[in-house]
Formats: C-alpha cells, sequence, structure tokens
C-alpha cells in the first residue's frame, strides 16, 4: 500500500471509516473522496455501520460529564458554518485550543507495522475488545492483587529489552502471537482467530526443550477467538513453544495430543 | 431538514438508539448549531452513553476517557453548523467525531508498554451500567451480525473500530498482508451494515 493506485482507493473505504487508515494513504484517499462521488456514498453508509458499533457499547458516562460540557460550550465559541464549495463535514484534525481544553497534536508515529508496541496490541487488545463488546464479564475484583502482578509480570516481558516477537499459523485456523525475553526466561502468548472447542476440551500451552516438555499454562476460552494474554515462565535454552487441545482436567506431565502449533524460539 | 439516505433506505426503522432518537439528535442538533445551549445538552444526554462507550473502548485509561469525551462533546458543539442531516445520521456524525478523537488520543500517545496495559486492563463492570431495554437489543444485534463475520473480518473491524489500530498494525497483529486486511474492513463493514439493516 505504499502507493495507492486510484483503483484500489476505493477499496480504502472500510478502513477509512474505522479510522485505521493514516499517513499519506490517508491523504491520498481523502483527495480521492473529493472527487468520487460513489466512494462518498459508501463511506457514509460504512460509517453508519461503524456507528452502530459505537451504539452497541453504549454505557452511562459519568454524570459530571454533561454538566462540564455545557459548561465548556457556554464559554466556546462556535465555528462558522462551512460555506466553501467544500461540502460535507469532516472531522477537524489538527491541535488546536478549544475552550481552553488542549487538544493533542493530531496522531503521532505508529508507522511501524511489526513492533513490540504492536506485540503488546495483541495483548491489549483482546481485553479491549472482549470487555468492549461486553463479551467478558471481568469481574476480577478479589483476584486483583493476583490479577495485578500477573499484568505487571506481563508487561515485564513485553518491555524487555531483548523482547522479540514471533508469530505463527496455527494448525486448524488461527495465528499465535508470542513475545518473549530470555532476560526474563518468560514468554507472553496471545492467539486470534481460534477456532471455539467443545466443552470439556481447551487450549493448553507448552514448553518444550531439550530438558523435556513442561505444561505451561491453559488458555483462556477464547471468545471471537481470540485469547491471552497468558505468560509462561521458567523458559530455558533450546526450549520451543507448542500448544496443544487436551481435555480439561489435570493437565498431565507429558504431551499427549499432537501439537496444533509448534514455534521455535530461537 | 433532510433524511439521510440510510433511514430513507432501510425505512422509518430504527437508528442506533431508535428512530425518535436519532430524528431528535439531528434537530437539536441544528438548533445547538445556532447556539441553542439547551439543545446542545439534550444532544450531550443522547449522544453521551455512544460517545462514553466508543471513546472508553479505545482509550481505556478513565481518567483520559473523561477528558477525551469532553474534547468530543466541545467538538460536536463547535462543529454543529457543519453538520449535514442529508448527508448520514445524526449518531454517525457525533460517533465518527468521537471515534476519530479516541485513536488520535492513542495514537499520539507517547506510551510504554505497561502502561497501555495496565490501562486495558482497567475492569470495567458493565453490568452495572444502566441501560435502556433499547440498547441492550441494539447491543444484541450487533453482537449476532459481526458473529456472521468471518474471523479475519470481524477481527480486521473489532481490532480496528474497538482497539483502534490502524490498517498496518491490523496487518501485523493477524499476520495477515495490507491488502487483505483492507478489503476485509471493507467487505466486513458491508456485511455488518446489511446484517444491521436486514434485522430492523
Amino acid at each position: 500500500m505504499r502507493r495507492l493506485r486510484r483503483t484500489q482507493a476505493h477499496t480504502l473505504a472500510g478502513a477509512y471509516a474505522l479510522d485505521a487508515v493514516t499517513g499519506a494513504d490517508r491523504a491520498r484517499f481523502e483527495r480521492h473522496l473529493a472527487r468520487c462521488q460513489d466512494c462518498a456514498g459508501e463511506l457514509r453508509e460504512l460509517r453508519e455501520a461503524a456507528a452502530r458499533l459505537a451504539a452497541a457499547v453504549a454505557a452511562d458516562p459519568p454524570p459530571a460529564l454533561v454538566e462540564r460540557a455545557v459548561a465548556a460550550a457556554s464559554r466556546t465559541r462556535q465555528w462558522p458554518p462551512d460555506t466553501g464549495r467544500e461540502r460535507g463535514w469532516r472531522p477537524v484534525r489538527r491541535a488546536r485550543r478549544v475552550g481552553g481544553l488542549r487538544r493533542p497534536a493530531a496522531h503521532g508515529r505508529p508507522r511501524h507495522a511489526v513492533s513490540r508496541r504492536a506485540a503488546l496490541g495483541a495483548a491489549a487488545v483482546f481485553l479491549a475488545v472482549a470487555a468492549a463488546s461486553g463479551a467478558v464479564a471481568v469481574s476480577a475484583e478479589h483476584h486483583l492483587g493476583a490479577d495485578q502482578a500477573r499484568v505487571h509480570a506481563i508487561a515485564e516481558v513485553l518491555n524487555a529489552p531483548d523482547a522479540v516477537m514471533l508469530t505463527a499459523r496455527i494448525t486448524g485456523g488461527g495465528t499465535a502471537t508470542v513475545v518473549m525475553s530470555h532476560r526474563d526466561r518468560a514468554l507472553v502468548f496471545t492467539a486470534a482467530g481460534l477456532p471455539a472447542l467443545p466443552t470439556g476440551s481447551r487450549y493448553q500451552l507448552w514448553l518444550m526443550g531439550p530438558t523435556g516438555d513442561r505444561p505451561a499454562v491453559v488458555l483462556p476460552a477464547p471468545d471471537h477467538g481470540m485469547t491471552g494474554p497468558v505468560i509462561a515462565t521458567g523458559l530455558k535454552a533450546g526450549d520451543s513453544v507448542g500448544l496443544t487441545v487436551s481435555r480439561a482436567g489435570p493437565t498431565s506431565g507429558h504431551l499427549a495430543a499432537k501439537p496444533i502449533l509448534m514455534l521455535n524460539l530461537v | 431538514m433532510g433524511i439521510s439516505d440510510a433511514r430513507r433506505r432501510h425505512g422509518p426503522g430504527r437508528a442506533a438508539g431508535g428512530p425518535a432518537v436519532d430524528t431528535d439528535l439531528e434537530a437539536l442538533i441544528c438548533a445547538a448549531a445556532r447556539g441553542d445551549q439547551g439543545a446542545f445538552e439534550a444532544v450531550c444526554v443522547r449522544a453521551g452513553p455512544s460517545v462514553f462507550g466508543v471513546v472508553r473502548a479505545v482509550v481505556r485509561d478513565p481518567a483520559q476517557v473523561e477528558e477525551v469525551c469532553q474534547e468530543v462533546l466541545l467538538e460536536v458543539w463547535c462543529a454543529a453548523s457543519r453538520f449535514e442531516p442529508g448527508r448520514g445520521s445524526a449518531l454517525a456524525w457525533v460517533t465518527t467525531i468521537a471515534h476519530r478523537r479516541a485513536v488520535d488520543r492513542v495514537r499520539s500517545e507517547s506510551r510504554s508498554a505497561a502502561r497501555q496495559l495496565r490501562a486495558a486492563t482497567h475492569h470495567v463492570d458493565y453490568d452495572e451500567v444502566a441501560e435502556a431495554v433499547e440498547i441492550r437489543l441494539d447491543r444484541e444485534r450487533v453482537r449476532r451480525c459481526l458473529g456472521s463475520l468471518t474471523s479475519v473480518q470481524r477481527e480486521s473491524v473489532t481490532l480496528a473500530y474497538y482497539g483502534g489500530y490502524t490498517l498496518r498494525q491490523v496487518a501485523a497483529l493477524l499476520a495477515v498482508p495490507e491488502g487483505t486486511v483492507k478489503t476485509r474492513m471493507r467487505d466486513g463493514l458491508i456485511r455488518l451494515r446489511d446484517c444491521l439493516g436486514g434485522t430492523r
């Protein structure tokens, strides 16, 4: 997508409606949009669909929000109507001061596809998406201590100076993302696109190496195909990470099922 | 005041949040454009839950969520005169502003992985949220329609929309080429639109 040809521009409408197009690609698409009636029409429709995604996560805001917004509005001059040739609104993106609120400078850097940040994304996004879609009741109040320790350990690995990200396809469907740190002798694992399992089965992560195979951790049941992040510790030199489908119940110490993923961690 | 293309096509069915809400929202935004602060307050009350929902989904950090929501509502006030009822629903206009603001925030923030993860794990109890039956039904409908997408379509759409990821980042996360993600996002949204249209 380095260069956006005219014929390709049209297909960007979906990504654009989701605000996933950045930088030069966005500028090009917007130029194209100004000339292409069909694109503008399609974009409007796709935005209506996206609006439904927003409505689907609607929740009562803190009551003070409205009060504060109204108070800010009362001291803020409105923008004049758009009377130019350019019709159709487009949210304004430049940094500017409005009513005493400093806006952040418009979108910063993330340009690079594969970065530790992106890897983290896999981890963080599951939580975000699961919680946002309300699909998972996150009621961890009583294990907050343990959870925080786990989150802290995960963050340590993701931030480790020697952290390396690996991705691999999983047999039977899905993609695994692993971020590992030899310094921490640990890895963080997430997966997307995992098929749901019948009840009584679960995904089990293994560390496998010259010193033998060790069950590492059981993955939480995937939601919309996504699971994790989980952390596996006790990584040893020469280890691979493996994923199996195993029966629920106590994990046996040795690998019974054929792994659906084997990823060499060298 | 015009009627949006989408609404004309789908007849007088419900827009997200109900048809009455959306028609009212249009009228209220138009009144706010003329400086009517009472109307603006009503806009905030009606559109607030969707704004808050989408900003929270993307931004996660409660302190920043509120700040971004404030910015969104203030932009709605400032830009009200630029809302054109014939060019899409009022709710889509507001939520587009909200989503852009939210992704601008997460992308401009230089955040450490740890901070992002902390924010992501801030838990919100959705059951505590008082919600109208209407919203609940709508949510179910959207969830069902999301379920009708292929997994790559669904993940592309939700990672971008709720996760705030760029095309390139989504491609990296899913380990699929950018071109594939690009078309899946479009196909996914089209399918979502058709599915939602058909279930009204």
